[in-house]
């Protein structure tokens, strides 16, 4: 049963997954990085993400193509909203740490059971990307894996390049360390907080987007990969972007593979396990730095 | 500058001992005026609500452990309890203690890994991925759980005299011998807080909480202390998550350690008052009774409760009690400037 054509689909899927993971997270370690504060509602931003692709492509019959965009430039003005109204009166008190936990944990519960209410607990099909599959080595795969596959590689590693290269990424590094150095050079750093939250988001909705084919739409989709999420960044490292995409895949592949040889239903165990290992050997975590 | 944890190291001296048995003593009596089962029933739920949030204030208001897991132990209680009870036939007096020595062990498996993280959202995460775990297991365990399909047929309390003073009756269906037993583990969890919070452990914990290296510093043994809380506060949740579980008598795992059991009891506790004594108690009561009032609104319940999670947070992160006397303050101090300003 087990083999090699089964464990390479396996290691297959588990990039594909990986990637899709590391995009979620990457965008609460970059959070972490900027305002230290988790985002409890990341989650609910991805399935925001696959909400809108499903009311763009099924309601308004919009191609998929167009929709994605759409479906980020939404999010984005959302998460703006959120940051500018709920987010913001919070910042700068001493319990920050965990107020902004608390704030943002409401708000994913109050999005989740609003998305129930008004838009029901139905499993919502979106159709692929690219429709179709390719076979080459014996392993078939549809083309919308490797969509989302190279969707994440190029989205991770252009957002890379900005944050060495661009005047916003080098603002947002120097808030990162510093953020009231950062303001006496003249950076607006309540901007830069909104802009991190927002962008993130936006990778967040962007990884709902790509997965809503795969795994259908539904008002719980985003709790699993939050808490995936959580685990990625606190593998690979909080506050560590290469950490995040390493942590990503690691989980991703890991993921993957035990289902061959747990089950599908046992497969989170695995990376629960990952974690708790890592809180007692490692809390840094592979490539963080010293706060835990 | 605000900091609903209170970061104020004061010397507790307990709770108003008189105000205390006052509250015992109202709410022993309240059955005497209220009949309706109904309400009864409504009041149990405010009680179970109640300990649960006590039990998790516990280790988040006076140890500064910030657990957003506290319903595994809940959960752990419940189950074990349950199973106990059902595969051996045992009594649930004897199945709910059992349930909560259980989950006060399985806290160690949790314990242990955060003795070392020392930021709060890292230990955020990690207790709720323990919660996660256990619902994983508790869903695929079939043969233990029945997985999702969820216990049924958990046996009731039993009868039994009280040395020949009050005879408890359960097996007649009334809700009333249900309400003093519920009465009765959260008067004995407030009791131990109480004593617990005045001990040298009370004080070790606030130091804690306060400042943990300086705390270190003058001799507070953070592992110990630490694990103490993790003890305590998982043993008086699963001690009430027994008796959950014999009460409602059917039990599924997304109704013990899902994130909706989580929310309502951060909900709650952050209500009443974080690190006060009786705030998760009352914060129990306005949430749980405001939304039977407003019996409409049952439907919005998550909703509601997330949309109370981000309003506290911003405007009254000391809770209800707190946010309402400051606001009257403000109030206060408002008009009688603009009295003085019209004087003169």
């Amino acid at each position: 049963m087990t083999n090699f054509p089964v464990i390479f689909e396996q290691i297959v899927n588990g990039l594909v997954l990986g990637s899709m993971y590391a995009l979620v997270a990457s965008g609460l370690t970059l959070i972490w990085g900027t305002m230290k504060m988790l985002n409890f509602a990341h989650g609910e931003l991805y399935m925001l993400g696959g909400f809108g692709l499903y009311f763009a492509v099924s309601l308004l019959h919009l191609p998929p193509w167009t929709s994605v965009p759409l479906v980020l430039a939404a999010v984005f003005i959302l998460a703006v909203l959120l940051e500018k109204g709920l987010i913001s009166p919070l910042l700068g008190r001493p319990d920050w740490d965990v107020s902004a936990v608390v704030a943002t944990l409401g708000i994913g519960i109050f999005i989740q059971n609003f998305a129930f209410k008004f838009w029901g607990g139905d499993f919502q099909e979106v159709p692929y990307m690219i429709p179709g599959t390719v076979t080459s080595l014996g392993v078939t795969l549809a083309w919308h894996r490797l969509y989302i596959l190279g969707l994440a590689l190029a989205v991770l590693i252009a957002f890379w390049q900005g944050m060495k290269k661009t005047r916003f990424g080098l603002a947002l590094r120097a808030t990162a360390q510093e953020s009231e150095a950062a303001t006496l050079m003249g950076i607006p750093y309540r901007k830069i907080y909104t802009l991190t939250f927002s962008i993130s988001a936006s990778l967040a909705a962007l990884a709902g987007t790509a997965l809503a084919p795969i795994f259908s739409v539904n008002p719980w989709m985003g709790s699993g990969p939050l808490i995936k999420a959580f685990i990625v960044v606190i593998l690979g490292g909080l506050g560590s972007f290469v950490g995040a995409i390493l942590g990503g895949f690691i989980i991703g592949i890991s993921e993957s593979l035990s289902v061959l040889f747990l089950g599908s239903g046992w497969k989170d165990l695995i990376c629960f396990l990952l974690l708790i290992l890592v809180l007692v050997f490692k809390p840094a975590g592979l490539l963080g730095g010293k706060e835990w | 500058m605000e900091d609903y944890r209170g970061r104020q190291l004061k010397i507790f001296r307990g709770v108003n001992p008189l105000f205390m048995w006052g509250v015992f003593l109202a709410l022993l009596l309240l059955p005497l005026v209220i009949r309706s089962e109904y309400t009864l029933s409504v009041l149990i739920i405010c009680l179970i609500y109640g300990t649960h949030a006590a039990s998790r204030n516990l280790m988040v208001g006076y140890a500064g452990i910030l657990s957003f897991g506290h319903q595994a132990f809940y959960g752990l209680g419940a189950y074990f309890s349950a199973i106990i009870t059902m595969k051996f036939q045992l009594s649930p007096w004897i199945g709910i203690p059992l349930g909560g020595f259980f989950a006060a062990l399985l806290s160690l498996a949790i314990g242990f890994p955060c003795l070392r993280l020392r930021i709060a959202p890292y230990i955020a995460i990690a207790t709720l991925a323990f919660s996660e775990i256990l619902l994983v297991i508790c869903k695929n365990w079939v043969s233990l759980t029945r997985g999702e399909m969820g216990l049924s047929g958990i046996p009731p309390l039993q009868d039994f005299s009280l040395f020949g003073l009050a005879i408890f009756t359960f097996s007649t269906g009334g809700k009333i011998p249900y309400y003093y037993t519920m009465i009765g583990i959260f008067i004995l969890t407030m009791l131990f807080i109480n004593f617990q919070a005045g001990s040298k452990v009370g004080l070790a914990f606030r130091a804690m909480r306060d400042e943990q290296d300086a705390a270190a510093s003058l001799g507070v043994n953070l592992t110990r202390y630490k694990l103490t809380a993790f003890l305590t506060g998982s043993f008086f949740a699963g001690i009430t998550g027994g008796f959950y579980a014999h009460y409602i008598s059917i039990l599924a795992p997304d109704a013990v350690f899902g994130i909706g059991e989580m929310v309502e009891i951060v909900a709650v506790t952050l209500m009443g008052g974080i690190g006060t004594f009786f705030g998760p108690v009352l914060g129990a009561f306005v949430l749980v009774i405001g939304l039977e009032v407003l019996r409409g609104l049952s439907d919005y319940r998550l909703m509601i409760y997330g949309a109370v999670l981000v309003i506290l947070i911003i405007m009254m992160p000391h809770g209800l009690l707190a946010g309402l006397t400051q606001l009257l303050n403000k109030v206060k101090t408002r008009t009688a400037g603009q009295l003085r300003k019209a004087g003169s």
